[in-house]
């Protein structure tokens, strides 16, 4: 087939199609409904405002309270969820007894529904009676607000994102584990390097490729987090433990305000978009260095 | 050959007449049709459908089924396919509420179901009020929903708690006519330490907190002589909320929080039924349930020792025009119509529609509802003057005397002179989410109560507003029972 058969078109142009069909599309049209002021309920004709509702938007402490918080919600988790994954990955890959049965087990999380998982964590948090409260009043303790303070509340969902998506890290950081040569650390043997030299300068450095693609997928991750927050506390209490996705599902499907709701996603994207260039700007240095 | 004829002709006329018994079964015959109604998750209300759906199955042979969504759900669940005019739901079951979000949606019910005995015995509240929505009937009230008061009668009885309450206080131990004695009591019974505490409601957010928040409010706010203006001004539509009578009811709803079982800030109205029917707490205040489920000997530990009253009220309420106290002679009793009680209509997008409006005569019939009524965590309460009336039917869960002061505090809570209607406006979810994050702020001690009301009655202006000022009066004149504004 030469370079400028028109025949190609007949190839690429389904393709391009169907893309533009079930993505751009979509996107352009609620990027167009997020410069109007729409509302199915009570249902008021739309009108354009251009960029009123982001004004309206970043003018409202409420996103600011979401942004913020699905921000510390994903930093403290992801750190948290690397340090113990990455730490037990190394364990594992030490090929201790019952490497196996750790490795199925400690998988298990990650399988679970998230809704499960948070409707299993709403009930172990329960604070008139769930089983943690009742467990810590047997010593005496007064039983702990879990899911009625905000601060509870938020270290309880941190909890269960840490729980469910350990595993994750886990299972990646083990897969990068066992693709390092071994001659390195035969080298190191000789040279007499401790373990923690070892970690140090020769396995961290050579895990910083996957590490920077793992923790950059959880952030992403659990920046779109709803059904933990959703199931665990509603948002709750007041707005304390609301998140950016939880903010747009009230406003969309309960208010059924729908340009503002458009609004709300594309600062969600572009929220997203400036942390995620941050983050590999951050690392680049890091990582050209590795190459 | 004529022998065979002769069998055939028998066959067929067995078959036919066995065929025509059949149907005689079914009337009116709906054979093949099945119903599908959106229902909060059960056993509340959705238990009462089912209990419904039984007998409209053994009269018509029709099926029904119930598809149920947590209460928080059910709004968008309903709207979503309403706006969509889609078929999804043959009927659905709402708040009165919603009813001005859902009535472009929805059709109007039957003429012919709109007189007779049936009709007349659904309590005027309902009938003529909470059914109505710019003089149509496009819903039927399937539960009739009124904050009453309970309490335990073995406490209230007891003379050394009578004599001490005394001692303390200056005045006799009896259900309160003003919040004051109900927070009083409350105090007076505050004894962790051996496991019964003062009162319960609900406070949680997403836990039907706010209607709680309202009937301690309807006491100071809902003003006789200047009529449907407890949330709004019926003149100009200003907020009302933050005026000094809802600072007062909310100050008293915070105090009340105090007074209940450990977190009782995570409490939703089921929690406060179990409170109350595991004999935690001294007084309560909530719909009918707690009443019918408390004095259940399954459910409950203080059977045969539940009371009931009106909801407490008032000598001095706020005035929305003069924008002063009122004083009155006497304390006026400020029932609160809080939720209003489930509704059932039939959308428009419907394929069943006649067999649909069937199902609704048959559900709330007096014998079908009366069932539910008195069947603790059906979710169904009075709403029909033979509810109230039939001891007899009342006398399977209650003793006489608990009858007699469950079914008057019904009765006279909904015929109250300045019985509080609930708040039924077009956006009435973006103007309830508002009042259910500050009142979690304020009960969490992180605003105080002036500034979360300053807060709700801001977005309340700015709602109006947006949704337009003219029009939400309209509507909300039409839904206090105010004649239209010229």
């Amino acid at each position: 087939m030469m370079r400028n058969d028109p025949i190609k078109h007949v190839f690429i142009w389904p393709a391009v199609l169907v893309v533009l069909a079930i993505s751009i599309f979509p996107l352009i049209y609620s990027l167009t409904t997020s410069f109007l002021s729409y509302r199915l309920i009570p249902p008021i004709p739309p009108r354009v405002v251009w960029l009123g509702n982001y004004v309206t938007l970043l003018q409202e402490p409420r996103f600011w309270n979401a942004l913020f918080t699905t921000t510390l919600i994903a930093l403290i988790a992801v750190g948290l969820q690397y340090a113990i994954g990455f730490g037990i990955a190394l364990a594992l890959n030490a090929r201790v007894p019952g490497e196996r049965l750790f490795r199925v087990a400690l998988l298990l999380p990650m399988l679970l529904a998230p809704v499960a998982v948070a409707l299993v964590a709403r009930m172990i948090f329960n604070p008139t009676m769930g089983p943690l409260n009742q467990f810590l009043s047997k010593f005496g303790l007064v039983n702990l607000p879990f899911l009625t303070n905000g601060h509870w509340a938020l270290a309880c969902i941190i909890a269960v994102e840490v729980w469910q998506w350990t595993p994750f890290i886990i299972l990646m950081m083990l897969a990068g584990l066992q693709t390092l040569p071994e001659d390195v650390y035969e080298a190191a043997e000789l040279e007499n390097a401790s373990a923690w030299q070892q970690f140090w300068g020769i396995t961290f450095p050579m895990m910083l490729p996957i590490s920077a693609a793992v923790v950059f997928i959880r952030l992403i991750e659990s920046y779109k987090i709803m059904d933990t927050v959703f199931v665990m506390t509603g948002g709750g209490p007041g707005v304390d433990t609301e998140t950016l996705t939880l903010f747009a599902y009230q406003e969309g499907f309960k208010k059924f305000n729908l340009g503002y709701t458009s609004a709300l996603s594309f600062l969600f994207l572009i929220a997203i978009t400036i942390i995620g260039v941050t983050y590999l700007a951050l690392l680049r240095p890091h990582l050209e260095k590795r190459r | 050959m004529l022998r065979r004829t002769f069998l055939m002709l028998t066959t067929s006329l067995a078959m036919a007449c066995a065929a025509g018994q059949a149907n005689a079964a079914c009337s009116p015959d709906y054979t093949g049709v099945t119903l599908t109604v959106a229902s909060q998750t059960g056993p509340y209300i959705a238990s009462a459908l089912k209990l419904g759906a039984d007998e409209w199955a053994k009269k018509t042979c029709g099926k029904v089924n119930v598809v149920e969504f947590p209460w928080s759900e059910l709004y968008p669940k309903i709207a979503t396919s309403l706006t969509a005019s889609d078929a999804t739901f043959d009927l659905v079951s709402f708040a009165p509420a919603w009813l001005p979000d859902f009535v472009p949606y929805l059709s109007e019910m039957p003429k012919e179901m709109q007189s007779g005995k049936d009709w007349d015995d659904i309590e005027p509240a309902y009938r003529e009020r909470l059914m109505v929505w710019e003089g149509k009937i496009y819903s039927q009230s399937m539960d009739g929903d009124v904050h009453t008061y309970t309490y335990r009668t073995d406490l209230f009885s007891d003379p050394k708690e009578k004599d001490a309450f005394k001692a303390k206080y200056g005045y006799d131990l009896a259900p309160p006519k003003t919040w004051k004695q109900y927070l009083d009591i409350a105090e007076f019974f505050q004894r962790p330490d051996k496991g019964l505490w003062g009162t319960a409601e609900a406070f949680r957010r997403g836990g039907q907190q706010f209607w709680f928040f309202f009937s301690h409010a309807a006491a100071y706010a809902n003003n006789p002589n200047y009529p449907g203006a407890m949330f709004f001004d019926p003149e100009t539509m200003d907020a009302q909320i933050n005026n000094p009578g809802w600072v007062k009811g909310l100050e008293e709803y915070i105090r009340a929080s105090k007074l209940g079982p450990p977190n009782a800030l995570n409490f939703s109205f089921g929690e406060v039924n179990a409170a109350v029917a595991g004999g935690q707490v001294a007084e309560s205040i909530g719909w009918g349930d707690t009443g019918v489920i408390a004095a259940d000997p399954k459910q409950s530990k203080i059977s045969g020792k539940v009371g009931s009253a009106m909801l407490p009220g008032s000598d001095e309420i706020w005035n929305a025009k003069s924008k002063k106290w009122d004083k009155f002679p006497s304390v006026i009793p400020g029932p609160f119509m809080a939720f209003g009680g489930w509704q059932i209509a039939v959308p428009k997008a419907g394929k069943n529609q006649q067999a649909a409006w069937d199902f609704v005569k048959t559900l709330t019939s007096p014998a079908v509802s009366g069932q539910a009524a008195i069947t603790g965590g059906s979710g169904v309460n009075p709403y029909r003057k033979s509810h109230t009336a039939n001891l007899e039917l009342w006398s399977k869960i209650f003793t006489p005397q608990e009858a007699k002061e469950y079914l008057g505090a019904q009765s006279d809570s909904i015929n109250a002179k300045n019985v509080a209607l609930d708040m039924r406006l077009p956006g009435y979810f973006s103007y309830t989410e508002v009042v259910e994050i500050e009142l979690g702020k304020a009960l969490a001690g992180q605003t105080t109560p002036q500034a979360a009301l300053d807060a709700m009655a801001k977005e309340w202006n700015r709602l109006t507003d947006e949704f337009g000022r003219a029009k939400q009066l309209a509507a909300y004149r039409a839904a206090m029972g105010l004649p239209p504004k010229n």
